[in-house]
């Protein structure tokens, strides 16, 4: 599915590039946004030319095609000694609110999508009650000089600070009376190490207020930003609850410790983050295999909405007749899944494909590849009868989602042989056939020879890919 | 041309009426649950043809780039059969499914309590289903049959903006004008309506609502009628943006109230332009047209 947040990377994670290269490294890695750290080295806030460098960037943005959220946290930006600080909680925060004013300035001119900002650690000689009536109070100040500007300010919850998780958030946002233009920053990594929901429970406990997302693994109970992979964090569930949000930001790579390797991270990074994209559900499909757990007779209306729902887009692009599965098929396939590992009998799945149309008989097919190794007997007997019905009609989506997995599994060589050399009659390419190198045998290569033959006899082209299934027909 | 043939009966068709359909312009097309001609004995005959217009048929339309939807609906004529009847109770199932539009054909044929009480079932799934409704009008006392179908419309609760009444002719267009409901055109080569004669409509009543169709089925009949109306309206004096709003967007409008409609082009065929069919010059459907006439 196409997803309507902008997939982007931090530049903080770009410390040893000038912004200039960063940009393009960024851009040309796929990238749809840029999260800009303002300070050393990219861009000086308190330059005397702030706002051109910022007209300039703006420039540079638009033809790149990138979008832009605007971060705060620079580490020895306002003070060479104290990292962070001050923060928002010191009894002397003057230099702390000039930066956040200037981002907010900044942020205007770039038509960035938020400036996120963190509370800070409590100093040592403020209450954690004063700190939050002081974190409060600035924020007040600087709420309406953002909105004014028509910036988001977006709270970024920080381990070890006073706002650490987004419960912290929610309180501080709420004591702000929810204002709309004031949102929640979610650190994807940081929901491992510290929020009691995980991030799932994170995410949805930002909900509505969500207006930034940092990307990164982290481990239980450890502050340190890993790259994706290296981590605990599940981040096709992070993907799949950000689809059932309905996020339209930006979601940047946030790993300020990488910079000597960012190159190669914008690669892997965009590889792991796309392929959890693919394997995370379509919001609707988590609902109804849900809802399929739950209440198993209302499967037939899913499985007839499906299509609807999730589109009937291929899962490979460079296959646009969607032999080798479509978005429904997928969705369909998963409600499959659920009913088998519901124990369902299978004469429900019999009478899903009975029931069906073209589409939703390919998705009772593709389901029935997914549970081809556990199936019991009944299962297997019923996926038999079906899979067979399939084989014989004319429709070749059909018949090549009915040479999946279970047929490779279950089926008997005779059908199993029929159904590849009708593939090849059809035109559809083997590709599509699990399994074809461990079953293919000399019977279904003296079959393809012959068929061959029959094609030369008439004076035809024979497919090209007949010789995945016999070698030698040339010379016969 | 860009046509969308809102009513056709594609399963009595031929692949090479499909293949003068895609360059007439169709691009798009609806075919009605109707009578075989042979009458249907047992429910399992309708289920198997069901089966056919929302998997078959589609599959076939669609290898000559044309998308095709159906309404489901026991027909009149059967309605009066008790053994057809039972079918009324699988209904829902193919009510839910991607191709079904509408619920449709209903209405009356010969007017009896049987069709009265099948009619009022079909609105009120078509209410239960978020469906529009085709709603077809007798060949025999017209007038009469149209004005009771209105009525029993205006009972069932169901917006007449959601209704389409077929097979009009000048005697009862005016009826359906005035209630608000679609007004079809069926356009035959001998009965029903030709083109002169719907050409002669439009300039009266104006396009507001007008859909015309060719309704090919088994008997004799024309599926490149939709197109021949198109080219009728051209000469008459209506400009390419009228055919298109009459053979394209007014369909569309009708049955898009169903949320279901799939127009995108079928993988490797062309979209249908809006506009004349010229190629050197020449009318690409007019030498095509007169060719199928011969």
């Amino acid at each position: 599915m196409t997803d309507a947040w902008a997939f982007g990377y931090g530049t903080n994670g770009f410390a040893d590039h000038t912004l200039t290269d960063a940009l393009d490294v960024i851009a040309d890695g796929g990238y749809g946004a840029v999260a800009l750290t303002l300070g050393h080295p990219h861009f000086d806030p308190f330059a005397a030319d702030w706002r051109v460098q910022a007209e300039r960037l703006s420039a540079d943005l638009a033809r790149l095609g990138l979008r832009i959220v605007v971060e705060t946290g620079a580490r020895y930006l306002l003070d060479p000694w104290r990292k962070h600080r001050p923060n928002l909680l010191d009894r002397d925060a003057g230099c702390r609110i000039d930066l956040l004013r200037r981002a907010i300035e900044i942020a205007a001119v770039l038509q960035a999508e938020c400036v996120s900002l963190w509370s800070g650690v409590l100093p040592e000689d403020v209450t954690s009650a004063e700190a939050w009536e002081l974190l409060v109070e600035r924020l007040a100040v600087l709420v309406p000089f953002a909105d004014e500007r028509g910036v988001v300010l977006s709270i970024e919850p920080e381990p070890g600070m006073l706002v650490e998780t987004v419960a912290d958030a929610v309180r501080l946002r709420a004591a702000l009376g929810d204002p709309a233009s004031v949102g929640i920053t979610v650190d994807l990594g940081h929901c491992v190490a510290v929020e009691p929901g995980g991030v799932v429970g994170a995410l949805r406990q930002a909900g509505a207020a969500l207006r930034n997302v940092q990307v990164d693994d982290m481990l239980p109970g450890v502050h340190e930003h890993l790259e994706l992979g290296m981590g605990a964090l599940d981040l096709v569930a992070a993907i799949e609850t950000l689809r059932e949000l309905g996020y339209t930001g930006v979601a940047a790579l946030e790993l300020p410790r990488h910079s000597h390797d960012a190159p190669r991270l914008v690669r892997t990074s965009k590889e792991a983050w796309d392929a959890a994209a693919a394997a995370a559900r379509h919001p609707w499909t988590s609902r109804a295999v849900a809802t399929v757990a739950a209440s198993p007779e209302r499967a037939s209306r899913l499985f007839a909405e499906a299509g609807r729902a999730v589109g009937r887009t291929p899962l490979d692009p460079a296959d646009p007749h969607g032999y080798r599965g479509t978005a429904d098929d997928d969705a369909r396939a998963q409600i499959i899944v659920a009913l088998h590992d519901a124990t369902m009998s299978p004469e429900t799945v019999r009478g899903l494909y009975e029931h069906g149309d073209d589409a939703e008989r390919r998705g009772v097919l593709r389901g029935l590849g997914r549970v081809a190794a556990s199936v019991d007997e009944s299962w297997r007997a019923a996926g038999l009868a079906l899979t067979a019905d399939a084989l014989r009609t004319n429709d070749p989506r059909l018949v090549a989602a009915a040479m999946g997995d279970f047929a490779a599994r279950h089926l008997d060589d005779h059908a199993w042989r029929h159904g590849v050399l009708k593939l090849v009659f059809m035109g559809v390419p083997l590709a599509v056939v699990s399994g074809l190198d461990v079953r293919r045998d000399d019977e279904l290569a003296a079959m393809a020879s012959r068929f061959a033959q029959e094609r030369s006899a008439a004076g035809r082209s024979i497919p090209e890919d007949l010789h995945l299934i016999v070698a030698l027909y040339q010379e016969n | 041309m860009r046509i969308f043939d809102p009513h056709i009966h594609m399963t009595s068709r031929t692949t090479d009426d499909y293949e003068a359909m895609y360059e007439s312009g169709v691009r798009a097309l609806v075919e009605p649950a109707f009578w075989l001609g042979q009458p249907r004995t047992n429910v399992g005959s309708f289920l198997d043809y069901f089966d056919a217009l929302i998997g078959w048929e589609r599959f076939r339309a669609a290898q000559f780039g044309i998308r095709h939807h159906c309404t489901i609906a026991l027909n009149p004529k059967e309605a009066n059969d008790p053994r057809c009847r039972e079918v009324m109770e699988h209904l829902p199932r193919y009510l839910v499914k991607d191709g079904v539009v509408a619920v449709g054909e209903t209405g009356y044929d010969s007017m009896t309590p049987e069709e009265d009480d099948v009619l009022r079932q079909h609105l009120a799934l078509a209410i239960e289903f978020e469906l529009p409704a085709l709603v077809h009008t007798p060949h025999r006392d017209k007038v009469t049959g149209t004005r009771r179908t209105l009525d029993v419309v205006a009972e069932s609760g169901l917006g007449m903006e959601r209704v389409l009444v077929d097979h009009l002719n000048e005697t009862c267009v005016d009826l359906v004008a005035d209630a608000g409901a679609w007004m079809g055109f069926s356009i035959y080569p001998d009965t029903k309506m030709d083109e002169a004669r719907v050409v002669a409509i439009m300039q009266r009543i104006g396009l507001d609502r007008v859909i015309v169709n060719s309704a090919a089925d088994w008997g004799r009949s024309d599926p490149l009628k939709t197109a021949k109306t198109g080219l009728a309206m051209l000469d008459a004096g209506f400009t390419e943006d009228d055919v298109d709003r009459v053979l394209w967007r007014n369909p569309v409008e009708f049955y898009g109230q169903s949320g279901r409609l799939e127009l995108d082009p079928v993988p490797g065929f062309a979209p249908a332009q809006q506009g004349p069919d010229l190629f050197e010059g020449n009318s690409v459907l007019r030498g095509m047209a007169s060719r199928r006439d011969a």
